[in-house]
């Protein structure tokens, strides 16, 4: 029934504005100086957006303990649970930090700016200008940041500086930078996957003819270029025989484990490096190695990897999935 | 600037004190993250004095929290000096003089 009569009176409240104003639906009105003022209230670090007018500290503490000291503390202490505005100096990085105007805010302008806005609880936005710099100035003094003999004004006011302002800076950490790629960026329908945890999630997958992989990143960030692409050759692309693309799934379920990531001093597939003197002795030895197990100086490998149920083709298939991704 | 911040009001003789000095009150049986304890820091002994007279007067120990804060009346009249001081353990002192209003 509510909807059913919705309509009509939004149509006659659409047809009287639209008699008032003209514009590209008929309907508003500009906003005038005054409205536009009305809400543009914020005041920034600079000191921008800060209003005409003038409090001292004096001023301010009558003021402050009549509308801000039955919360807050006449010290700025805070009574009960509710918000301490002073102290707190050097807790931020202790088990029990306290924030506080004096220890954590950055900029006095958001102390102005929160008090006119948001200030006292009861009854926000119903200090003048004169009262919102006469308490500012006063928290500013319970804090030790200004003398008692401050008066703040828009100059002034502008000028205070907090004392954990430079803690407050732009995250310079690499790993948030998030950079899109916009010319010679790689094709993610090209993207093939070479390794996976169980044969189902992938881990590892490289651009088509780069001979690199894509997401390659092994915590050395020389090795990476500016294209967020390892430079370093690890998992090259090349044509795999027909024994070894067999040998890729029986790798996936039964090798992975230690020779994608080293664990065991197992040669990784991929690390030129490590299986190039191994390559070196022969198919032959590998296979032998692979099937009957092998006590090496840098580790053991387990006969069939320890999954007997492979049979000897399995695994020769499996090493050569692993030697010719590794060359 | 003085550790200790005051406000004194007289009403029909009796002036109300408040007043917060800011203080670590260490007492000696916390640890810092590798185990070292944080040497104890406290406020031993706290007075009053109005027109060289004291008014009020308190011996603190270790229970007293960070940044104590103390309500106290005494008999005085508007325009009366006030001056709190305090001493702790390790010998340092500090104090503050305002007038009764």
């Amino acid at each position: 029934m509510f909807k059913s009569l919705k309509f009509p009176v939004v149509a006659a409240v659409l047809a009287l504005s639209g008699l008032a104003t003209a514009g590209p639906l008929g309907i508003g009105s500009t906003a005038t100086a005054e409205m536009i003022a009305g809400w543009d209230i914020d005041v920034r670090p600079d000191g921008m957006g800060l209003p005409d007018g003038e409090g001292s500290v004096a001023e301010g503490e009558g003021l402050y303990e009549a509308k801000c000291a039955s919360c807050h503390g006449l010290f700025g202490e805070g009574e009960g649970r509710w918000p301490v505005l002073a102290g707190g100096e050097g807790t931020l990085d202790t088990l029990h930090p306290e924030k506080t105007v004096g220890s954590y805010w950055p900029y006095a302008s958001t102390l102005w700016d929160y008090i006119y806005r948001a200030m006292p609880y009861p009854v926000p936005q119903s200090l003048s200008h004169e009262e919102v710099y006469s308490i500012a100035a006063y928290v500013l003094y319970l804090n030790d940041i200004v003398g008692d003999d401050f008066v703040s004004n828009k100059d002034t006011f502008a000028e205070v500086k907090m004392p954990n302002e430079e803690n407050f800076f732009i995250d310079n950490r690499p790993d948030v930078n998030n950079e899109r790629c916009f010319k010679n960026c790689a094709d993610p329908s090209k993207f093939e996957i070479v390794t996976t945890i169980n044969g189902v999630t992938p881990t590892g997958h490289f651009k088509e003819d780069s001979g690199v992989a894509a997401n390659h990143y092994d915590g050395n960030p020389s090795a990476v270029s500016e294209s967020g692409i390892s430079t370093e050759k690890n998992i090259t692309k090349v044509a795999l025989s027909e024994g070894a693309t067999l040998g890729r799934g029986v790798y996936d379920m039964a090798c992975q484990a230690c020779h994608n990531s080293g664990i065991a001093g197992a040669p990784k597939v991929g690390d030129v490096a490590g299986w190039v003197d191994r390559i070196g002795q022969g198919m032959d030895t590998l296979n032998d190695h692979a099937i009957n197990g092998y006590q090496g100086a840098d580790g053991v490998m387990p006969a069939k990897g320890g999954n007997m149920a492979l049979s000897d083709d399995d695994v020769v298939n499996a090493v050569a999935f692993m030697v010719e991704s590794s060359r | 600037m003085s550790s200790i911040r005051i406000k004194a009001k007289e009403r029909n003789g009796t002036v109300d004190v408040k007043t917060l000095m800011k203080h670590n009150m260490e007492t000696g049986l916390r640890k810092k993250k590798d185990g070292s304890k944080i040497p104890e820091h406290w406020i031993t002994d706290v007075a009053a004095e109005s027109g060289g007279k004291v008014v009020f007067a308190a011996a603190f120990n270790t229970s007293i929290s960070k940044d104590p804060y103390l309500a106290f009346k005494f008999a005085g009249k508007k325009g009366d000096s006030l001056k709190i001081s305090w001493k702790d353990n390790t010998g340092k002192t500090d104090s503050a003089e305002t007038k009764v209003k």
